[in-house]
Formats: structure tokens, sequence, C-alpha cells
């Protein structure tokens, strides 16, 4: 468009704006390495926490990175990519949401150079396919199946999964309580699908020591009427009624109107309704119930009822936790009080209401089918239980995953140190072409070992020199591959213990050299080798028991690529100007194009790294 | 946030709003946090103790609260920084879970980040100071259960309870008559405890209070007071052994809850409706008579109609009373909630010793006593004071007591006070943190000293010199090894807290070091703040 005197055609409405080619997929690479660098610093058991006000000034404080995703609310077309990941990996695995996104980021960023020298996309999209599949073979061949043991033998191993994923959170100091609380909450719900019976109740107050878990049901009291502490408060296998009808006193039906026309038979109308509620009473508790929920309301007439016979009641319970007693308790919901049998009635060795923090609950404990599990968190601040609630969320769908699919592999960026190695030492056996791939991952790996850029809390000045003694090697590798083909995922991987390192506060390029010492070692014996978050070493992660899931690894990496051969094959986006110019400098200027810099720092050229 | 330019040097939009977000991030971060933290805990540093400060509060509509509560000024104060709120938060919670020790609780969490700013300044990574803090909290929970000592008491032996709800009283306003105070605390809690399960529903003691009188004219009745008087002003004042139907019905024709219609063409049906109505009004009364009662507590109100009927029977009836407070009375009284005439029967009926109406001073306010009950499960503080505030305050106070007690009813354990279990801790976990390798020991220390700066506040507030007095007293708890020693606020000539009676809950000190470190770790775990730049 530098010809200003031909006739300009105009194709689009204008404000759009349209961008093209390598330019734009570089600057797709920079968004997402831009929004992969703010989850950076969560990952591992020493990363942090990101505190993220709305605009409605609520505060979230979160370290799970689909959490951090959708809250940092992404525009960018290319980074929604990103976003979308961790979200699918939320929804599929639970866990690693980080990783993905770390990965993706990971990818595109060893790309980007490549890209510079004029390699084509769709050849790094072809070797990041491949490499992603022969990684996903190695977690295969690497993991190691929990199939087959005794239950007790199998709970440990899945605390041990649960405890991993834990330790990076807030509660990881806790991490072996809650770690085993979330298993047992899942084998008790057994193999089913309904997460829901997993109930997590938040109550401010405590520490996350008071919190506990409940083999049953507990929920917090629910409104109640005047005779409701008259009612008695604990029961010995009580029989439980569930209802879905309103005991109230109310009019029958809504549109019905009565006419009289004997004054005298005025009472036998109010007569006639208060009939039909005390005979819906009378049957609960004719049917032996000594405790009667509902989920709709429970009035005061019915609650002082209950109270003169000795029968707990409580209205208004919520949709999900009437379910799970029923569920926990072998009842079913009637929504008749005719007809009540022995066998829809749900029972379980202890109720009692109890007082937890400021709240009372309503516990039932030791229910005869045990599908339903309820954890009762505890904490000092709302954002603390928030953030426990996401964390346990985690560790459930990670113990259910382990659970599916027993295969787990070691963690501590051990199983990427050893992809790493794999892929490096696959590349130089391929001739031609392939061979090409397949050291692109290899390259990405060497650079994704050198901690120099990016690393927040590099702890060690020495780190800084380094990266130059390796640009040789470098450089070498990469001169001949340039022509060809893509750079390597292999240094992709490695970003994981690279920044596990870092967020621990280590010396990442001295823990990583040592790491990739063992895990070179022919015998293969290193394999399992991972950062040692706690002395700042390296250490065999699955004698220690850092263990993750493989399915965890295997959907981060597939998901990763999928985004990061998205995102590369993207060469153009035309994007139409929004109705009331919500992007601030949306006004496009000249052309559609060379907008911006003026309010930065001039319209600079040859900035093209941020 | 970082702005990406793309190959031409345009700047692009990654995040919705970019320019008006403002991130703050790694150390700076920290630091912001710490300062915000520690501003919030420097203005209850001074409420702090028996000698502690009040703080006046106003509120946006010009109500003033007068208190030393940390909850309570935490709560008004309306605070906007997020770090700040988790302080808010983390004193609610104290309140919640104990009652008590909102104000120390935060004072720890301020002493806490403080000491972290000087060790991130030094170059340690907040997550390993948060490491470090947690085994220190631990270590100071252990030495807690160490030195706690077991309080043995029964429903009969109170005097336990009430030395350590005087602790609480101590630091209040209310101090003058903390012994009379602290005595009704825990005779109500004692009167409304399940000992068998350890469990105090609080909400069985009823805290009214009323302008007027004198702090020392407060008392625990054992039953209830209603806001209330009789219906009809000739009614009898004071009814002695009342029988009491306690009512959801209105003294009214009962109407249907479906759409009805009474179709009147003739005058003779205007006549029977209307003697129907008298019927029914003659027939309710009659029917509480026919069980007995001489006293009708109503739910509702009643018309003009039926209360000189009432009076006319000779049957004293309050209205409009509301439910919970219906509910106590029938706890009280042993009587059930009745809903509908048909059902009155004599067992129904509530007992009371004595039903009196009161008028206070000059003023024409009336109240309705409750009193010598059948049943004492549901009990009422009844407070008096000169002004609203104190009675507000006085409130607060007693509501601290209350669950001082239901704590010790829960686990009977205490530590005493007077900073002497702090200064225990400190040492403890001085002498703990020699044993741990790696940059956590130097956490750990600094846990021990934030540890001291709640006696050091302690002493401040009571004028004395600080560093002098904790120094002396920590030498003293050392050399005699004994962790009875504390800060002596009041002046009364020894340092030890046993003899000067002293005490607080296990529980809640394992509290307060619990939760205090757990908000720290959550804070300093933060790296990243993302907001809108408005805030």
């Amino acid at each position: 468009m530098a010809n200003m005197m031909q006739p300009q055609i105009i194709l689009l409405k204008e404000g759009t704006d349209t961008s093209q080619g390598k330019p734009q997929i570089i600057s797709n690479i920079n968004a997402c390495t831009g929004i992969a660098d703010v989850v950076r610093t969560t990952l591992g058991p020493r990363g942090m926490d990101k505190l993220i006000h709305d605009e409605k000034g609520n505060a979230t404080i979160s370290n799970d990175g689909a959490t951090i995703m959708k809250l940092l609310d992404v525009v960018h077309p290319a980074a929604k990519i990103l976003v979308d990941i961790a979200k699918s990996q939320d929804s599929e695995v639970g866990d690693g949401t980080t990783t993905v996104v770390l990965f993706a980021g990971e990818f595109l960023k060893e790309a980007k150079p490549f890209i510079e020298d004029g390699v084509h996309s769709q050849s790094l999209i072809r070797s990041f396919r491949a490499a992603s599949n022969l990684a996903i073979s190695k977690i295969k061949e690497l993991a190691v199946s929990i199939e087959g043991k005794s239950m007790e033998e199998k709970k440990s191993l899945l605390a041990k999964c649960a405890a991993t994923t834990l330790s990076s959170k807030l509660i990881g100091g806790e991490k072996e309580f809650f770690a085993s609380m979330v298993v047992d909450s899942v084998i008790s719900i057994g193999n089913d699908d309904r997460l829901n019976m997993i109930g997590i109740k938040k109550v401010p107050g405590g520490t996350m020591r008071d919190s506990f878990l409940v083999d049953g049901v507990a929920f917090k009291k629910t409104f109640s009427y005047a005779g409701f502490e008259q009612q008695p408060k604990k029961f010995l296998n009580p029989k439980m009624l569930l209802l879905n009808i309103e005991l109230e006193l109310k009019s029958e039906k809504e549109n019905a109107e009565i006419r009289l026309s004997d004054p005298l038979q005025y009472q036998s109308i109010v007569d006639a309704e208060w009939n039909i509620i005390y005979d819906k009473l009378d049957k609960c508790v004719q049917s032996g119930a000594k405790i009667v929920l509902s989920r709709l309301a429970i009035g005061d007439l019915a609650t002082q009822y209950f109270a003169d016979r000795d029968v707990f009641c409580a209205g208004r319970v919520t949709e999900e936790d009437l379910q799970r007693v029923a569920a926990a308790s072998g009842g079913t919901v009637q929504t008749s009080v005719n007809n009540v049998i022995d066998e829809v009635l749900g029972t379980c060795e202890v109720f009692e209401e109890r007082q937890v923090g400021n709240e009372r609950f309503n516990i039932f404990s030791g229910c005869p089918s045990g599908r339903t599990a309820t954890i009762v968190l505890r904490g000092g601040a709302d954002q603390f239980i928030e953030e426990a609630e996401r964390s346990l969320h985690d560790a459930i769908m990670i113990v259910r995953r382990a659970l599916k699919n027993s295969t787990v592999v070691a963690g501590g960026g051990a199983i990427d140190m050893a992809i790493s190695r794999y892929l490096w030492e696959h590349a130089r056996k391929i001739a031609g072409k392939a061979q090409l791939f397949i050291n692109f991952i290899i390259l990405k790996g060497i650079r994704g070992m050198w901690p120099a850029r990016s690393s927040p809390f590099r702890q060690s000045p020495g780190s800084n020199s380094q990266p130059k003694l390796v640009c040789t090697p470098r450089a070498f590798l990469v001169l001949p591959y340039l022509i060809v083909q893509p750079k390597c995922e292999e240094g992709h991987l490695m970003v994981i213990p690279r920044q596990l390192c870092d967020n621990a506060g280590f010396d990442a390029t001295d823990v990583l050299n040592k790491l990739r010492q063992k895990h070179a070692l022919p015998s293969g014996e290193g394999a399992r080798y991972g950062v040692d978050i706690n002395t700042g070493g390296i250490i065999d992660t699955f004698a220690n028991f850092v263990w993750e899931p493989a399915v965890v690894k295997i959907n981060a990496i597939n998901a990763a690529t999928e985004a990061a051969c998205l995102i590369l094959s993207v060469d153009e986006t035309v994007k139409n100007p929004k109705s009331e110019s919500a992007q601030g400098d949306a006004a496009a200027g000249a052309m559609g194009r060379g907008r911006g810099g003026a309010g930065f720092r001039g319209r600079g050229r040859g900035m093209r790294r941020r | 946030m970082a702005l990406a330019f793309d190959e031409y040097g345009r700047p692009f939009i990654i995040v919705r709003d970019q320019e008006q977000k403002t991130r703050l991030r790694g150390i700076d971060a920290q630091k912001a946090h710490i300062s915000a933290g520690k501003a919030v805990a420097r203005i209850l540093r001074t409420s702090l103790g028996p000698k502690g400060m009040d703080k006046m509060l106003q509120s946006p509509d010009g109500d003033v609260t007068i208190t030393n509560d940390g909850a309570t000024i935490l709560e008004q104060m309306d605070v906007d920084n997020q770090i700040a709120k988790l302080m808010v938060e983390l004193s609610r919670s104290q309140d919640y879970e104990i009652g008590d020790g909102t104000t120390g609780v935060v004072v720890m969490a301020g002493a806490l980040l403080e000491q972290a700013e000087r060790l991130l300044e030094r170059g340690v990574h907040p997550i390993r100071v948060a490491e470090g803090y947690e085994m220190a909290s631990r270590i100071s929970v252990e030495h807690l259960e160490n030195i706690a000592q077991k309080f043995v008491f029964d429903a009969t032996n109170i005097e336990p309870l009430v030395q350590t709800c005087m602790t609480t009283l101590s630091s209040k306003i209310v101090n003058r008559c903390k012994r009379p105070l602290a005595e009704i605390a825990v005779k109500a809690v004692v009167a409304v405890a399940d000992l068998e399960r350890r469990d105090v529903n609080l909400d069985l003691i009823k805290v009214e209070g009323k302008v007027g009188g004198k702090l020392e004219d407060t008392e625990l009745i054992n039953g209830i007071i209603v806001d209330k008087d009789m219906s009809h002003p000739q009614m009898p004042k004071q009814i002695r052994n009342a029988k009491i139907a306690i009512l959801t019905c209105p003294f009214e024709p009962p109407k249907p809850k479906t759409k009805h219609k009474v179709d009147i063409d003739s005058v003779e049906k205007f006549q029977t409706l209307r003697l129907q109505e008298q019927k029914y009004f003659d027939d309710m009364v009659q029917k509480c008579k026919d069980v007995g009662a001489t006293l009708v507590i109503c739910q509702w109100g009643f018309d003009d109609e039926a209360n000189h009927l009432l009076m006319h029977r000779n049957l004293p009836a309050v209205r409009w009373v509301g439910g919970v407070e219906l509910e106590l009375i029938a706890i009280a009284t042993g009587g059930r909630i009745v809903p509908r005439f048909q059902e009155l029967t004599a067992e129904k009926l509530g007992k009371a010793g004595l039903v009196r109406e009161k008028s206070f001073g000059t003023t024409k306010e009336r109240m309705l006593y409750i009193e010598e009950c059948a049943n004492s499960r549901a009990v009422t503080i009844f407070i008096r004071g000169g002004n609203k505030m104190m009675i507000e305050e006085t409130k607060r106070s007693i509501h601290d007591a209350l669950c001082v007690a239901r704590n010790l009813i829960r686990n009977n354990s205490i530590v005493y006070g007077g900073g002497s279990a702090e200064i225990a801790c400190s040492i403890a976990v001085e002498a703990a943190a020699d044993r741990y390798p790696g940059v956590e020991q130097y956490a750990i220390r600094a846990f021990a000293d934030a540890l001291d700066s709640i006696p050091m506040a302690l002493a401040e507030n009571s004028g004395l010199q600080p560093i002098e007095t904790l120094s002396a007293v920590k030498s003293q708890q050392i050399k005699e090894n004994n962790s009875y020693f504390g800060i002596d606020c009041n002046d009364v000539g020894t340092n030890d807290m046993c003899k000067q009676n002293v005490f607080e809950t296990l529980i809640g000190k394992q509290q307060q070091i619990l939760l205090a470190t757990q908000v720290v770790k959550m804070i300093l775990k933060i790296d990243d703040i993302i907001s809108p730049s408005d805030f």
C-alpha cells in the first residue's frame, strides 16, 4: 500500500483491522507468550498466587491456571486460544491448567525465530505434531500402572497423586491431610460420574486443619420457623423422609374460588383446609420417619407439629443437598406423602446438628450406601476458602482420573526431562527432513533450558552468563535446520523443570544441568529424576511419591500442541471494528496500518519484540 | 500490563481495557501488600490489652460506635484495599470461631508481615518465608499444648470459667464490673449448655439492652424479657404461677387461604355472619380459659373487640411477639407453640413462676419479664447502661465472654494470658529454629520475633517500657523455666499470671497463631496484582 498514487481499493469496511503474513504470526505469538508469562510463576510447589480484581471490585486470589486465565478477560483473538485450552484442560482433566498454557506459550516462543528466519509455518506444525506424538508414546511407555493393587494400597497411591497436585496450592502445607480427605471422598462415591455427590461446604473461620470430611451429607441449617429449637437435634439410626412438597397451610388450588351462601358453612371450609395439611403432616409422622427434609418450605405450623412429636424437620433444602442425602441414605425423594412405604425412607447412623464456626450444620454421617461425601472447608478468609475449594476440585479430578486411568508418571519435571531427552535422541536417528523436525524439538529443548530470559525470581547472577556459552551449540544445530524445518519441542518440555526451579527460588541453571546429566545416563535409570523442591537439588521423584497421572501430561501436551499449531497456521486476522470502540485505540490509522505507537514510543520500526 | 508490539510497532491489546488496568508484580507487589497489612495492624495495636484504648467510628449515616473489639473496628472501617480486607476477614473468622482475641490475631499478622518484609529485603524467596512461618506456627501450637493446663469445672463449680471470662472482659470498657458480668456470662452459658455433647447454642441466650440505669444493674434473668406490654392497660401487671398459651394464630375469625366469597343476600344471613364472628371470638377466649391459661402470648395482633373480650374475661394477653422471642419463651417455659385454637391443651401451656411488667425510671417504656421458668434452657442477659453506645459495647463484651465460656466448655484447656503464652512460644520457636537447615531458619526466627510483638504491645499500651519489660519477663521465664510469667498490665506487682488469674483459652490462642500464619502465607504468596486502575 505504499503506492499512494494508485486509487485505493476499499474492500472492507473502514476501521476493519487486517493484518496478514508473517508479521501476523509473530504478533500472535507475542500475544500468547505475554499470556503465558502471566501464569508462569504459578507453577509448582513454590508457585506464587495472583490477585485479580474485576470491575466490580471483587478480588480473587488464585494459583489455578484456568481461573487466572478466565479472570484475565483476554480479548486478543490468538491469545484467547490459550484461555480455551486452559479451560478444556480444566474440564477434561481438572488439573495441569498452568502446565498446558506454559507448554503452548513455550512452543510458540521456540517457533518464533524459525518463523522469522523464513521457515514455513506448516513445516513447523508438522514437526510439532510428530514430536507431540512421540512425546505421548514416551509418556505411555514410562507410565507406571497402579492397576490391580489392593484397595488399601491404591488409596495410598492415589493420595500421592492428590498430594502432588495440592502441593502447588495455598493449602500445600496440609497436603497429606487434604489428600487423604480427597481420596476418601472420591472412593466413597464409587465409580459413577456423579461428581456432584461430593459436596464442598465453605465455612469461614477456623484453620485449614479444622476442615473435615463427613461420610455422608452436611448442610447449613436452613431457614427455620418458631418451634424449630424445640425439635430434637440428635438421632441415632433415624429414618428419613425426603420430600419435594410444601408443608404449609396454603391455598390448594391457585385460581379456585369458594362461594358460600350460608355463613354457617364457613367453618367447614376452614376446617377442610386445615385437615389437608394435618393429614399430610400426620402421614409424615405415621411413616415412622424421625427426620423430614423437604426441598420446599416447611412452614411454622409443620415445624411446631413436628416439634410436638419429636421429629426433626428442615425445609428449603437445596436440590443438590437433597439429592445427596437421598443417595447417601438410600431413600427416595417423594413428591407426595401418600403411600410412604419403608423402602423409600432413608437412614443413617448418626444425625446431629452441630456448631461449625458461626453456623449450625446438619450432619448426617455413617450412611449405609456411602455413595456421597461432604467436605467442610474452613479457612481464615473468604478468598482463602474459595481458593481451597478450587484446589480441592483439582485434586478430586486428579484422583478420579487416576482411578479410571490408573497410570502415573513421575512429577517434579522428571517426565518432562525424560521426554526431552527422548526426543533429542530420536531426532538423531531420523534421516532427512524428519530429522530436522526432531532436531527442531531438540533445539527448543536447549533454549528452553536456559533460564536467562523471563525468570522473575532469578537468584544467581551467574545464570545470566550461561546462555552465551550455550549459544554456540545452539547456533550449530540451528544453522543446518534453518533451511528446512522446525526446531524442537523438547526444549519446550524443559520449560517445566526450569520453571519449577525458578519459582522455588533455586538456581535453575544449576539444577537443570544436574538433571540433564542424570537423564542422559545411557542406562535410563535417571529417567525419574526431577527437581527436589525442598533442597534445591535433584531427586528420584517417583521414589519420593511426586506423582502425576499420565493422562494429565498427555492431555496437556496434546492440547498445547493443538493450540500452538492453530496459532501458527493463522496468517491473517480480519477484525471488524467494534461498534462502540471497545478497544481504546481501535480507531484504525491510515489504511489500517501503522497506528498505535504514538502514545508510546513513537511508531518505531524494529520493535519486533516486546 | 506490558504492551506487546507487532512487526510494525503497533501495540496490540491482549487483555480487555489493558490501559486501564494496573499490574504490580514481583517484590513490589509483596511490599505493597505488606504495608497495607501493617497499616491495618497498626490501627488495632493500641486497642490490645487491659489498658488498650477504644476507637470511635462513625458510619456513613452518622451512627457512632465506640469499641475496642478488633472485629467490630475493622468491620466498621470499611476498608477498600484487598489486603486490608483480608485482615478484616481474618479478624472476622477469629470472631466466628472463637469470639475473642480478634485484636490479637491482627496484631500478630501485622507483626509477621513486618518481619517478612525484612527477610524479603535480604532476598529470601517469599515462599520460603511462608514455609518457615508455617513450621514455626506448628512448633508454637505444639508448645502451647504442652504449657496448657486443664481446668476442672462442672455445673456447680464455675469459678474457673468466671476467672477466664474476667480476663476477656478486663480489656473492655466494662472492666469496672467485670466480676459480675463474667458471672452472668458463665451462668448463662452453663444454663444453656449441653454438657454431655459439649455443645452450646448461643442462640438460646438472649442479650437485651435498655438505656438507663447503670452498668451494675445488668442482670441475668432465668427466663425471657420481651420488649412488649400487656395488650390492654387495665390487665394485671403481675401474674404469679402463670400458665402461658403461646399462640401463632391471631384472635380473629379464621380465613381460608383459598379465595372465597360469602354471598349475603338477606338480612338474616348478615345477622348470622355477625353472630358467628362474635362466636368465634368468644370460643377462642373460652378455649384458652378452658385449658387453664392465665396468660396469652400471641405472635399476631388482635383487634379491639378481642382485646376487650380478653380484658373482660380476665385473661391477660401480649400481642405482636416476634417469632424468635416466641420460640425462646416456649423453650424457657417448657410450653409448646400452638398454631391453632383447636390444638390447645393443658399440656401445651408454658409455665412461669412470675410474669411481670416492669417500667423503667420515668419513661413510659415497659418490658415484660417472664421469670422463674420451669426449664431454664433459655436465658436473658439484660444490660443497663448510661447510653446507647455503652450498651452496644457491653453487648459486644458480653458476647466475647459468652464465647470464651463456650470454648472452655468445648475444650477445657487454658493457657496463661498477659502475653505469657506468646513469650513462651517465642522462646520455644527461637530454640527450635537452630535445628532447621536452610533459609527457613531465618523465617522461624522472624516468627519468634513477631510473637514478641504481642507482649510488647501489651506493655506499651500499659505505659511500661516495652523492651525492658519484655526482656525482664523473658529472662524470668527462662530462668525459672516457668511459662506463667507475663506482662503485669494492671500493675498488681507480680508477673505471675497464675496468681493474677489471667487466663485465656488454649483453642483461642492456637487459633490466633494458625489463622495469622495462614493469612500471612496467603499474602506472601501473591506476586501479581491485576486491577482496574481506579482501585
